[in-house]
């Protein structure tokens, strides 16, 4: 190619596929929930988005500069979309725990589960808590019990904790040198003085070469 | 402490970061999944960022500021292994020069934090946690790749066949070796290797990869002492295209 | 790098007349009310088809904005510059990735949204059919270009639809980065050595008509699709963009001593609406279906990539992690 883009005249070649060629079929990969913490370490884990990676690992490795190579982070986690289990989304005020129905206890081995919740259409689910249940309708039970603050609660998603990829207490150093990467942020650049002292400079001079603030026609 | 031995140690670890640095980041807005393009690119402002750290030290015992130093010196004015300013090629040679040199840095300034050279130290301790991602993603994609399709082993052990000899030009040895071991400052080329040694190694061990006898690699050195190959000098004027309309400009 | 509501092509409303009335009613009431939608929510067709479109070529706009200004990164000057540009491009990738979320909510895949971009199906923001020839052009986009797109993207947060409205707050967020960016940048040129101011003013020649052309056509010749209004999928007219965008953005080009090259350019007191001369909608729609400077290698350059890594997808494919469309 013969472009303004050293990089692009880097490329090699390469032939589009002509019509009779079968087109290779489309790579899919798996999807991964996001959640992370920012600021500090008090505040609960807020889902922010998707990744898309063919394993857990993957999708650990690649959130981590999708979603957090800004401001303060301490940790993040990662589960695949499947093991999210999701609750119909409610009307109005109403709360979805009203829709929850006791069951009778459920005998087997308890998990932990981790329940979050979403208390407005539009905002981002967030973690509201651990509860130990013997499996997914369970643990929406037992959330309606230990978490239900009366206000409304639109949804629920109810993740069992061991699908979780979370950040290991030694990889917190992960996230040390973000606050200081100021150079992506919009702090980093005020042109304000240089600014001022150009505008200044140029009210100075006797010939006012730039355009008048406005030209009224 | 003799100063030259010092400048020559951190002149050889900036330069490798900002020739490395600068080639990931042709890789933005062209990489192969849109997660590990932004992925790939944060490790090369990590990459450039530290050479600035870097640079700035060199600053403060009177060299040049660091744009000077970057930006203005020769080809056979700089330091840097020849394995990173090899064109980037195709992502599996990307991946493993990633793979070979991360590992190898990490260790560096795993042993520079207990450096007798203050700041050197200091930098290393802050910087560990960008280190450790920047190996956890290189493990992550070579143990993927390296395990994964026939296709996939097949280039990826081609590129760490290519790449091994001029992997040993990172630890070329440098003349003031032994005095920048006897007085703290670094633990030499020599324990560096031989722990870079260790860890790709055991890496490698849980891929289909095999990793080829070093005894019988060729090394490429002479980056250390300013003979580059010939993709050095294309890259700095590439770099410095701007910077050259004026160089006592304000950008 | 868009986000302006424009999808290029023609809006069939057909479908509207038969959907169920009930679910309809109750759709119209949420939006009135201003809840947003998310994806389990009943939608009508073409609600969510529109929005396919929308989000989908914005996400385009983001991945192929990438490489006019790619192309600098090696060659910006100074570490400053470097970083910032690095970090910046880095962003249209991110922003590109929100996006391309965002849509898949509604059941497309992304894969196949890339698919279409390759082939030339789906469109992309115009203004990155043309060529940066200089440092001065990097800018000017860094600068203007990221200003217009925020001005659509700051209406289009209010819009209806949950995970676009998300993806759009995260991206506002990382904007006003950009924008600071790219002003820094065009004082450091305006205040600079003679040969910086040229080099600029070069730039804002060239670019301007391009800018111009970025709301999309005028209002008079441009199709209207009331009920995208009303279902919040169209925030704005784009000459209310565009206007929005002069008054913002003139006066800051001005103050710095640059000209712009239209004679006819100046705010009308009477009207509060900025006088201009009528960009050339012609040129506008050949340069939109492929007849533009860079098209051809914009797409070249995506097939390109696309091809690169199609070993290492299929070395990342694995059989247990199945694709599924994102909750958010």
């Amino acid at each position: 190619m013969n472009s303004l883009d050293p990089r692009v005249n880097r490329l090699p070649s390469t032939r589009y596929p002509v019509p009779n060629e079968p087109t290779a079929p489309l790579d899919q990969f798996g999807t991964f929930e996001v959640f992370v913490v920012q600021p500090k370490e008090e505040k609960p884990f807020q889902h922010e988005g998707i990744v898309h990676a063919p394993n857990l690992e993957m999708a650990y490795v690649l959130a981590k500069e999708a979603f957090t190579r800004r401001f303060v982070c301490v940790s993040l986690y990662v589960v695949d979309t499947t093991n999210v289990a999701v609750s119909p989304m409610t009307e109005g005020d109403v709360s979805i725990y009203q829709q929850i129905e006791d069951r009778p206890g459920q005998a087997g081995e308890k998990l932990s589960y981790e329940i979050y919740h979403l208390t407005k259409r539009g905002k981002q689910h967030v973690h509201a808590g651990t509860v130990q249940a013997v499996n997914g309708p369970d643990a929406m039970v037992k959330a309606k019990h230990q978490f239900n603050s009366g206000k409304g609660i639109c949804s629920v998603w109810v993740i069992r904790t061991k699908d979780i990829r979370f950040t290991l207490p030694d990889e917190k150093d992960l996230w040390n040198t973000l606050p200081e990467k100021k150079f992506r942020d919009a702090s980093a650049y005020k042109g304000g003085d240089k600014l001022s002292m150009f505008l200044q400079s140029k009210q100075n001079t006797s010939d006012h070469s730039g355009h008048s603030d406005n030209a009224d026609q | 402490m003799n100063d030259i031995a010092l400048k020559e140690l951190l002149y050889k670890i900036a330069d490798d970061q900002l020739i490395l640095g600068h080639r990931n980041s042709e890789w933005t807005g062209m990489g192969p999944l849109l997660e590990e393009d932004i992925a790939f690119s944060s490790m090369a402002q990590d990459k450039v960022g530290q050479s600035l750290a870097i640079y700035t030290l060199l600053h403060s015992l009177g060299d040049g500021d660091p744009d000077t130093l970057a930006f203005t010196r020769g080809g056979n004015q700089f330091q840097n292994c020849v394995l990173v300013e090899l064109p980037n090629g195709e992502y599996d040679f990307s991946l493993v020069r990633h793979f070979l040199f991360d590992t190898a840095e990490a260790i560096r300034f795993d042993l520079l934090s207990n450096s007798s050279y203050e700041p050197l130290a200091q930098l290393a301790k802050k910087i560990r946690g960008e280190l450790r991602y920047h190996t956890l993603h290189a493990n992550t994609w070579i143990r993927q790749l390296g395990s994964s399709t026939e296709e996939s082993i097949a280039r990826i052990q081609a590129s760490l066949n290519f790449s091994l000899p001029f992997a040993m030009g990172i630890f070329e040895v440098s003349p003031h070796e032994n005095e920048l071991i006897e007085s703290g400052v670094f633990a030499g080329e020599k324990e560096l290797k031989q722990r870079w040694l260790a860890k790709v190694e055991e890496i490698i061990h849980q891929t289909d990869l095999r990793l080829p006898d070093l005894n019988a690699v060729e090394p490429v050195l002479g980056g250390r002492v300013g003979k580059h190959s010939e993709h050095l000098q294309p890259l700095l004027e590439e770099m410095s295209e701007v910077f050259r309309i004026d160089p006592t400009a304000e950008w | 790098m868009y986000g302006g509501g424009n999808t290029f092509e023609g809006v069939k409303t057909d479908s509207v007349a038969q959907e169920d009335p009930v679910k309809l009613g109750e759709f119209e009431g949420r939006i009135a009310r201003g809840e947003k939608i998310e994806p389990s929510d009943w939608m009508p067709l073409l609600y969510r088809k529109q929005l396919i479109r929308m989000i989908e070529q914005h996400a385009h706009s983001e991945i192929i904005g990438a490489l006019p200004e790619g192309t600098w990164i090696t060659r910006a000057p100074g570490f400053k510059r470097k970083m910032a540009l690095m970090a910046k491009v880095q962003d249209e990738v991110g922003h590109a990735q929100l996006l391309y979320s965002a849509a898949e909510t509604l059941g497309k895949p992304r894969e196949q949204m890339i698919d279409d971009l390759i082939t030339g199906k789906s469109k992309y923001s115009n203004v990155f059919n043309y060529p940066t020839f200089t440092w001065g052009d990097c800018c000017f986009i860094s600068w203007l270009v990221d200003a217009g797109a925020i001005v659509n993207q700051l209406a289009n947060a209010k819009g209806s639809y949950g995970p676009y409205c998300r993806a759009l707050e995260r991206i506002c967020a990382e904007e006003s980065f950009h924008l600071k960016y790219g002003h820094h940048c065009v004082i450091y040129l305006a205040t600079g050595s003679s040969k910086q101011r040229e080099m600029f003013q070069d730039a804002i020649n060239r670019w301007w008509p391009p800018m111009m052309h970025f709301f999309g056509p005028a209002d008079m010749i441009s199709t209207h699709t009331p009920v995208l209004m009303k279902w919040k999928v169209k925030m704005g007219t784009n000459d209310d963009m565009r206007n929005q965008f002069l008054d913002m953005y003139v006066p800051k080009v001005w103050e710095l001593g640059f000209t712009l090259p239209d004679p006819n350019l100046a705010k009308n007191s009477q009207t509060g609406r900025w006088n201009y001369t009528e960009p050339d909608w012609e040129e506008f729609k050949r340069v939109i279906n492929g007849d533009g400077p860079c098209n051809k290698e914009r797409l070249e350059v995506r097939r390109i990539a696309e091809e690169r890594g199609r070993w290492v997808r299929k070395a990342l494919k694995s059989p247990q992690a199945a694709y599924v469309t994102p909750l958010a």
